[in-house]
């Protein structure tokens, strides 16, 4: 009987300094059966284990490129992400998972897709971007919104520079937000690119689109309190709460609905944020108490 | 279901026999309390208990296991998983219910091998009981138990009538020929007297209709406030509860620094950090939000179940003295 709660082994082959409190790690499960059938989708999350040490989950933050190999951002909050940062090139992790239901990339095809991520947040929005420019004729407009706080919390700068400079040639709108508004770097940034980049809040950068409600879908990852405001904005425009799609952070120990610590909701709608979700829609929330 | 009737007389060589499959155990005084002890004999045993204060899931669900351990420098994790048989013997039909109830989450998705296992390697033998003052298992049901034991012995005056529950069980019975006869309709007439009997020494009842809507409308209720303002936050309730089953994993290292192992144990929803994530966001922070939430989280495993089995266990050992039935009588607006 396969035992559920066993790490599988994996090779760190990557760690490199994203920002001062991010990094960004790839890793290859070494065994190598295991390393075929190794898949995941945009919005799901692995449980990665450093020995001795403990066990968290993470957000994957690309689609599978190459077999066995996950991609992802790590930012330095507590014991185990400490550890992780600390990483040597070779050393060994372990890793369950992929759990969680992810986004409906099927679901969504043939519509339109608006991205509005915070901070940390574009980690896994990210996969959502590789998988929908991957299969860019399945989907309509690819619409970005990123709201960081200053250029140096930025993450993935170098690609995200790209998308901000050419990505209608790529194939989506990308827009980005920064809050320190006396930031050099930013406000250089906005004097290049001055109609996809402004200083304030990410929910600023909706002065900047036409939504057309009908066949959007709103995807949302963010701090807790982003999503309110965000929301807020989208419903100002019409779009119904069954289309914004938003993932959540809790403390999720087992990933596989036993340990009980994600659990929100009330009687009538008890929900395991790592079995159920952590993609929920703005529907679910409406209807399980706690969510957001 | 087959039935047989194990006369007083051959009880304790029942017991006896019993251990052939396993170390035994019953439900034994310990002070003023009860509890699942292991028994050489059946004299041990104190059948009339009214509950012990930790329940059966401890031989399922332990408070602390070693799941796996691990050893950097060989880059292996090993599953650690003791295998022994048990005999638990006595179990109350809440209890038996309780572990159908965690049967859903530990075998039914994602089945956890370590729950599984001990869950296979168990026999579990039934006893019949009588409420006391805080039993409410007859409002939800869970009085009786239709499935979910091995053997299951109604106490008659003059031996048991026996409910045979599973194949184990039935082998059980057929080892066990000599001690057992057929049952005669003077033992159907006494186990349905006993039965008539027991359904009306209850005197404590919840109201179960429309129980989880009744909890979602009061979510914004003064009611957690008043009764987190009485929680010592300590997390008894959860240790005792039938149900409960949250849990948290801790990493020992050895002195080397580069092996070691995995700890599992029991979590409870009452404790400030079970709602706590890296960074310092606390989901659950203050006692409202986590006495709510058990209520709620009792009030629904899933959609139309309930996860409670009316023991008694979370009233009766409360420190502060919250009662369970009062609090959703609150929650209805009756009190």
């Amino acid at each position: 009987m396969e035992n559920v709660l066993l790490p599988n082994l994996a090779k760190i082959v990557k760690n490199e300094k994203m920002t001062a409190i991010e990094r960004f790690l790839q890793a290859e499960v070494v065994d190598k059966k295991f390393a075929e059938i190794f898949d995941y989708n945009p919005g799901q999350f692995i449980e990665v284990s450093i020995m001795g040490v403990g066990e968290a989950p993470i957000s994957i933050c690309s689609i599978r490129t190459k077999k066995g190999s996950i991609d992802l951002c790590v930012r330095n909050v507590g014991r185990v992400t400490n550890a992780i940062h600390h990483l040597n090139v070779g050393s060994l992790v372990g890793l369950r998972g992929p759990y969680g239901n992810g986004f409906p990339m099927e679901e969504m095809e043939g519509s339109s897709l608006l991205l509005v991520a915070g901070g940390l947040g574009v980690a896994p929005l990210r996969s959502v971007l590789q998988y929908a420019l991957k299969n860019r004729a399945k989907y309509k407009d690819i619409t970005v919104f990123y709201g960081i706080r200053t250029y140096d919390t930025m993450l993935f700068r170098d690609e995200f520079y790209n998308l901000l400079a050419e990505g209608d040639k790529l194939g989506c709108k990308f827009y980005l937000s920064y809050e320190d508004a006396k930031d050099a770097k930013c406000l250089s940034l906005e004097a290049e690119h001055s109609d996809r980049c402004m200083s304030g809040v990410v929910t600023k950068l909706f002065e900047r689109i036409k939504m057309s409600p009908k066949d959007t879908y709103a995807i949302i990852c963010g701090p807790p309190i982003m999503y309110r405001f965000v929301v807020q904005e989208l419903t100002k425009r019409n779009l119904p709460p069954e289309k914004i799609y938003m993932t959540l952070e809790r403390r999720m120990k087992c990933g596989i609905g036993k340990c009980g610590h994600c659990i929100i909701g009330d009687g009538t709608s008890i929900k395991y944020v790592c079995k159920d979700g952590p993609v929920f829609t703005y529907w679910d929330a409406l209807h399980a108490k706690g969510m957001i | 279901m087959k039935y047989v009737k194990l006369p007083k007389e051959n009880f304790s060589a029942f017991v006896e026999n019993l251990k052939t499959h396993g170390k035994v155990y019953g439900p034994v005084k310990v002070g003023e309390f009860y509890s699942f002890q292991e028994i050489k004999n059946s004299k041990q045993m104190s059948l009339d208990y009214p509950r012990t204060m930790i329940p059966p899931k401890k031989f399922f669900l332990t408070l602390k296991e070693k799941i796996f351990t691990f050893d950097e420098e060989k880059g292996k994790y090993e599953e650690a998983l003791e295998e022994g048989k048990i005999v638990v013997f006595g179990m109350h039909p809440c209890d038996i219910n309780a572990l159908k109830l965690m049967d859903k989450i530990y075998i039914d998705e994602a089945p956890d091998k370590y729950y599984k296992t001990r869950r296979e390697n168990a026999i579990i033998i039934g006893h019949s009981c009588h409420p006391d003052e805080y039993c409410f298992c007859q409002s939800l049901g869970t009085n009786y138990a239709t499935d979910g034991f091995d053997i299951f012995l109604h106490e008659l005056k003059d031996g048991f009538f026996v409910r045979i529950g599973s194949d184990k069980g039935n082998a059980i019975a057929s080892e066990n020929s000599k001690l057992v006869k057929n049952v005669e309709s003077k033992d159907i007439e006494d186990f349905r007297e006993a039965e008539r009997k027991r359904e009306e020494e209850y005197t404590l009842e919840l109201n179960i209709r429309g129980l989880t809507d009744m909890l979602a409308l009061a979510y914004e209720s003064d009611v957690w406030k008043e009764y987190a303002d009485k929680c010592f936050g300590c997390g008894s309730c959860n240790l005792v509860c039938p149900t409960c089953r949250c849990y948290d994993t801790v990493d020992n290292v050895n002195l080397n620094l580069k092996s070691g192992e995995r700890l599992r144990r029991l979590d409870s929803c009452m404790l400030r950090k079970h709602g706590l994530v890296a960074g310092g966001l606390n989901f659950r922070p203050t006692r409202i939000e986590r006495l709510r939430n058990r209520f709620n989280c009792k009030g629904s495993l899933r959609e139309n179940m309930l996860n409670c089995v009316g023991c008694g266990r979370c009233t009766v050992y409360c420190p502060s003295k919250i009662d369970y039935v009062e609090v959703h009588k609150k929650v209805r607006g009756e009190l």
